[in-house]
């Protein structure tokens, strides 16, 4: 195990990272976000992790999105109006 | 046969809406921007021809990329520069639950000691370009999946309905993939010379 501090009525690092990327992505539901931030207050390495998950998400936010060249897009407009 | 004028109009404004989405996803698995061009246009005439089956027209976008997706498998997968990595997408979605908690549990404390170190502004410096490189190295399941979602910004339900599998898997591949991309940038990181690899070989 690679966490610290646990409370007792925590949940494990187990269940935190098994929970990270749907909690990063907004797919848990109020309790379980309860549950998890919790375990965050008490658990250095998982909000860690925490943390460079969110950045890399950030970063995939930000830069993986791609720009359609001005070209392919006015031949894609052509098309779609002609359909 | 004609379709009412309003539906055009809607289906020519939500596409437009979608069209840097829908040639960046396009564009990510063919790996050429031609072909990219041509899937796109393609999905799009698809899509015209399909815009009587669309009953929710709030599930637009995952109806859209669903069609873009069968397009892709249909007539330019074969032709990707990757054509054989479909195959080991699906046999390694039956264990990525236990893989992902043991990568992250027992493998990871190296990357946050290091990302926790003064380096860290070096490395954002080169995440941007290094970090979408390595998402399109990523095997095609978790690659469209992690940019569906942390991209694009669908839901898992979204997502589920564009790839056409359950949402538990969109959950599963979403852990994975993410765990991938972080082992690359460590690996990258150690390659770099930035720090003396451990942890991770």
């Amino acid at each position: 195990m690679t966490g610290q501090d646990h409370k007792h009525d925590d949940i494990g690092c187990l269940d935190a990272i098994e929970a990270l990327y749907a909690y990063l992505d907004g797919e848990l539901d109020g309790m379980s976000i309860e549950h998890v931030e919790k375990h965050m207050e008490h658990c250095r390495s998982c909000y860690s992790r925490r943390d460079v998950e969110r950045a890399l998400t950030e970063h995939l936010r930000r830069t993986g999105k791609a720009k359609v060249p001005a070209s392919t897009q006015a031949r894609l407009k052509k098309l779609i109006d002609n359909l | 046969m004609e379709k009412p004028g309003d539906d055009k109009a809607y289906f020519s404004r939500s596409v437009d809406e979608n069209l840097d989405a829908l040639y960046g996803v396009a564009l990510r698995l063919t790996g050429r921007p031609a072909d990219a061009e041509d899937l796109v246009a393609e999905t799009a005439a698809k899509a015209w021809a399909a815009i009587g089956s669309l009953e929710d027209r709030t599930r637009f976008r995952p109806w859209l990329f669903r069609i873009l997706r069968n397009c892709y498998i249909s007539d330019y997968r074969k032709r990707s520069v990757r054509p054989n990595e479909a195959v080991y997408d699906e046999l390694a979605d039956g264990n990525a639950d236990e893989d992902v908690c043991s990568m992250l549990m027992n493998e990871s404390d190296d990357f946050l000691n290091w990302w926790s170190n003064p380096e860290r502004e070096f490395f954002n410096s080169m995440l941007g370009d290094r970090l979408v490189a390595a998402m399109d190295e990523l095997p095609e399941a978790y690659r469209i999946t992690v940019l569906l979602v942390n991209v694009e910004g669908l839901t898992y339900d979204e997502a589920a309905e564009a790839l056409g599998v359950p949402p538990g898997t969109v959950r599963s591949r979403m852990k994975r993939g993410r765990t991938m991309l972080q082992k690359a940038l460590w690996a990258e990181a150690i390659e770099a010379g930035l720090v003396i690899g451990q942890g991770t070989q």
